[in-house]
């Protein structure tokens, strides 16, 4: 009876470690599918950034994006759920300046919301637990770097110009995404 | 082949209009490059050299020029070591002289990472006999270009080219893809050529990148139907053999027919070597002897006692019947054989103290005065003597002999038939009574003790000898002697074993 236990317990043991790795592996298909739709979409929405040189600006990205250190997948998870997150507040603001298809941007931003409902378990769970090792600045580094996004396109009054370089930016974060998603492994 | 990028947009100054191209070398020396082209579409005026610059929309900074690229005459320009940041958008801009004027400019954004175009796969086409695969192999494909996830996007219109007719199919990749990647194109039309083409999608949809056309004659074989039947019906037959074979042998196992347990008691678990090796010797027994002595019970009690108050233990041991003979035990104390005739006076006085030994009466002169002599001689014969009354074994069948009691003397009756005496070989004077068992019963009678010496009638088994001696009859002989032993035939038969069988006719005492 106990050895038959046993086996049961070291059965149900590997299977859910298998889930669990398959739970990563998962995500990270997924994500990486993800980025790759939206630089898509977003390659489709017409831009002239080459004529607003004048109104370019520096939105500070996180050191911690450009460098590319190595991230744990909790931490990773925490990052990519926010960057998702500021990217679908950013694209719900006024393109109407823009001439942008809203099918595709609807797309987009249908596209942004699926991939948080992936990340959202894993994330409230890692969360809970406090379950990574991630520097406190890193987030709220990200939160600022957003915030200066959202201040430019309303200091810009939303027009095409400043729309070209938010979306140049937007770019530049399905780069970082595709970098933070390599992460999601076991 | 070479991968072109258009600019999205190209700016120009004059009349003339350049086409900024941006050109990718092959991919097959697996080497990022990054080449810039340009070529103008009014050949009106022509400048005669050329200088590029560039800038990043990441950051507020003026346009840098390329070193490698100022006043060329050639039309492109090497950007691999300028253009390092991928995730950056790239702005360039070309400036056409004819000697020091500038003629023209053209400008345009790129983001590498996203815009480069891809260099088509390397794919093989095999053809069978309903259909044609196309082998894909991706590992042609630099991941750093394009990963897995994005191959499902970009990848792959296959063209399926049947003489004018183009046909498009664009397959679907889901899962992992490593290495190949298997497409296969049915619904031919037999005996005609097909060509097949692959590429990536572009992100430019103005410019594809193909393939170079693989082509094969489809040429279906007749027999491929009936080798598909044949093939099913194999799999099916197979299938049921095998559910076949499993049930029946859930079946046997079931019924017990096979793979039975044996479950055997661990006593008979022979497995232990040590068990052969050192078998374990069985608890010693404890072995006594048994004698089986078989006495034959009878309800009829025949007793001899010549005396009311019979010691009971004097009485002999119960004789057993052996040999189809009854042993009478008479009453009184077992002398030893080497008993003396002090001792046998002794006997004979403890057998005074026994009821049964009467002192003897009257006319009868009791022969134990001269008894020691054959007494003594009986005792030396090697067997005990006895006095005392004659006690017959009650459970003799054969004693049919009765007694009968009167004043002063006891009569029992003794089957000759089955009683034997046994005689004494060096007694002379002794004298044997013998009964014959094939006589018919014959009864003797003693004379009561009282009156007489004991009489002794013993008839004993194979170790003990009693001779059996009338004193009575002796003594009662000398004197009757005559007329009792005239009248009395004697007739001797050797039974073996010492007992003789005498025939006696013996004259019946009143």
């Amino acid at each position: 009876m106990t050895y038959r236990c046993l086996l049961q317990m070291v059965l149900l043991l590997c299977f859910s470690t298998r889930a669990l790795s398959m739970n990563y592996s998962l995500l990270r298909f997924q994500q990486r599918r993800s980025d790759t739709v939206c630089q898509k979409l977003l390659r489709q929405l017409p831009s002239t950034p080459q004529h607003c040189l004048e109104v370019r600006m520096d939105f500070q990205v996180p050191e911690e994006m450009r460098q590319a250190q190595q991230f744990r997948k909790e931490d990773a998870v925490l990052v990519i759920y926010e960057m998702l997150q500021q990217i679908f507040g950013i694209l719900t603001r006024d393109f109407s300046s823009t001439g942008w298809s809203e099918t595709i941007v609807e797309d987009l931003l249908v596209e942004l919301q699926g991939q948080m409902d992936h990340l959202e378990p894993i994330q409230k769970e890692i969360m809970q637990k406090k379950n990574f090792t991630m520097g406190d600045m890193t987030v709220p580094h990200l939160k600022k770097y957003y915030i200066n996004l959202g201040q430019y396109l309303k200091s810009k009054d939303y027009n095409s110009c400043a729309w070209a370089v938010v979306r140049a930016e937007m770019l530049r974060n399905f780069s970082f995404l595709k970098s933070l998603t390599e992460y999601l492994r076991d | 082949m070479v991968g072109t990028l258009i600019p999205q947009e190209v700016s120009s100054i004059g009349e003339n209009h350049f086409s900024l191209i941006y050109i990718f070398p092959p991919m097959r020396f697996r080497n990022l490059q990054s080449i810039l082209s340009w070529e103008l579409k009014n050949h009106s005026v022509v400048p005669t050299h050329y200088t590029l610059w560039y800038t990043i929309m990441s950051k507020p900074e003026d346009m840098k020029v390329v070193k490698d690229c100022i006043n060329i005459t050639r039309s492109f320009c090497d950007l691999t070591h300028v253009w390092v940041n991928t995730t950056d958008m790239y702005v360039s801009r070309v400036v056409g002289f004819r000697e020091k004027a500038e003629l023209v400019s053209c400008m345009g954004s790129f983001f590498l990472e996203s815009d480069r175009p891809l260099d088509p796969p390397e794919f093989e086409i095999v053809s069978f006999t309903n259909h044609i695969s196309v082998n894909v192999k991706f590992q042609s494909v630099d991941p750093r270009i394009l990963n897995e996830e994005e191959l499902q996007f970009y990848l792959a219109f296959i063209e399926e080219h049947e003489g004018n007719s183009v046909k498009r199919h664009q397959p679907q990749i889901t899962g992992n893809i490593t290495e190949n990647f298997n497409y296969v194109i049915d619904k031919l039309i037999p005996n005609t050529n097909y060509c097949v083409s692959v590429y990536f999608e572009p992100k430019d949809p103005r410019k594809i990148n193909r393939s170079p056309l693989k082509c094969t004659l489809f040429q279906p074989r007749r027999e491929s139907e009936s080798s598909e039947s044949a093939t099913i019906g194999g799999i099916i037959t197979l299938f049921l053999i095998t559910a076949v074979f499993i049930s029946t042998v859930m079946i046997l196992k079931r019924i017990g027919y096979i793979c039975l347990r044996n479950d055997f008691p661990k006593v008979l678990n022979f497995r232990k070597l040590s068990v052969w090796v050192f078998p374990e010797l069985p608890p010693l027994e404890k072995v006594a002897t048994v004698e089986v002595i078989h006495i034959n019970r009878k309800k009829k009690v025949w007793n001899y006692n010549y005396d009311d108050e019979s010691d009971v233990e004097n009485e002999a041991a119960p004789c057993v019947n052996s040999g189809g003979y009854t042993k009478h035990g008479l009453m009184g104390r077992l002398c030893p054989a080497s008993t003396t005739s002090a001792s046998l006076e002794d006997c004979s006085d403890h057998s005074a103290e026994e009821p049964y030994l009467p002192e003897p009466k009257g006319d009868a002169e009791t022969p134990m005065a001269p008894g020691p002599g054959p007494w003594q001689s009986e005792g030396t014969s090697g067997g005990y003597q006895t006095r005392g009354t004659l006690q017959q074994d009650p459970t003799s069948e054969e004693d049919s002999d009765s007694t009968e009691r009167s004043e002063g003397r006891i009569v029992f009756n003794v089957n000759l038939n089955s009683v034997c005496v046994r005689a004494l070989e060096d007694d002379k004077d002794s004298e044997v009574t013998l009964m014959s068992p094939s006589r018919p019963e014959e009864t003797v009678v003693l004379e009561d003790l009282n009156e007489t010496e004991s009489s002794l009638l013993v008839a004993s088994e194979e170790r003990t000898q009693l001779p059996f001696t009338d004193p009575s009859m002796e003594c009662l002989r000398p004197q009757d002697a005559p007329s009792d032993q005239s009248d009395t035939s004697e007739s001797d038969v050797d039974m073996g074993d010492g007992y003789i069988v005498r025939q006696v006719n013996l004259k019946k005492f009143n």
